[in-house]
């Protein structure tokens, strides 16, 4: 896969995304409260969704651009 | 032993870790090999969705707990029924006081659905409570889903000495059986919301929080 600007972004968006994600995700799980179940369900969950979306986008174009 | 969120926590911080791999050298032109490829799919969607799968299991798991249900302030009279001062009258609490249901748990042991996929149906419950707390209009009166099953009852007081015994659960185990006549009937009512205010409180050995 080809080195680009748009490529090296992606994937640190991704990272960023997913590692904020989870830093969400393990503050809140080491409370048992609504509170933070919903704020896991709706921001952790919510951020890692996006930055594994983020990251599969990345990878298809990629791809997409070098079988072209 | 450690804790799940403790597991979770270390699991997060490895994968923070290859994560910040990744973003410092993404698996692009010459560094394109299998093995990168295969550390960024771990660190940003492998690793991610095992967190978020184990992490969303232990907060259901965590959301049976009674601290849980009783942290909603519409519940606060539910749970301080618990602590009502009457030996034999009010069934939540002598369940409670007697650690007839675990303390701990005591919301989910009673009011979950000893069915196939009753304890599914009381976890999708929950969500549906939450969202209505958060966004939706909590209804001034709190009302069960159905009435209250025998089943639930009889889960644990079936086969057990101190009901079997009773000549009158005897004469009625059939009606008791097919939800004819509930439990409650006699042994009701259960929270007593109506008259909490002129109810005693038991102040005992438990942590009253």
């Amino acid at each position: 896969m080809t080195e680009s600007p748009q490529a090296t972004r992606a994937f640190r968006q991704a990272g960023l995304l997913v590692g904020a994600g989870l830093i969400v995700e393990a503050i809140t799980s080491q409370f048992v409260h609504p509170n933070a179940f919903v704020s896991f369900l709706a921001l952790g969950a919510g951020l890692v969704g996006a930055g594994i979306a983020r990251y599969l986008w990345a990878i298809m174009r990629l791809r997409g651009a070098s079988q072209r | 032993m450690a804790s799940t969120p403790q597991v979770l926590a270390a699991i997060v911080l490895v994968t923070l870790f290859l994560i910040a791999v990744v973003m410092r050298r993404p698996p692009l032109g010459t560094r394109s090999t299998l093995g990168n490829h295969a550390t960024a799919f771990a660190a940003i969607a492998a690793l991610p969705i095992l967190v978020t799968w184990f992490g969303f299991e232990n907060h259901l798991e965590g959301s049976k707990s009674t601290s849980f249900c009783l942290s909603c302030h519409v519940m606060e009279p539910y749970g301080e029924s618990l602590w009502i001062d009457d030996e034999d009258g009010h069934v939540p609490a002598t369940h409670f006081q007697n650690k007839r249901v675990p303390q701990e748990q005591a919301c989910f042991v009673c009011h979950t659905q000893y069915t196939m996929f009753g304890d599914l149906q009381a976890k999708i419950q929950g969500m549906r409570h939450l969202y209505v707390y958060y966004f939706g209009t909590v209804p001034e009166t709190i009302e069960l889903y159905q009435p209250y099953q025998n089943r639930e009852c009889l889960f644990c007081h079936a086969g057990a000495r101190v009901f079997e015994q009773s000549e009158l659960h005897a004469e009625m185990r059939a009606e008791l059986e097919a939800n004819e006549t509930s439990c409650l009937e006699c042994h009701g009512p259960a929270h007593d919301i109506e008259n909490l205010a002129d109810l005693e409180r038991w102040s005992g050995v438990l942590s009253h929080d």
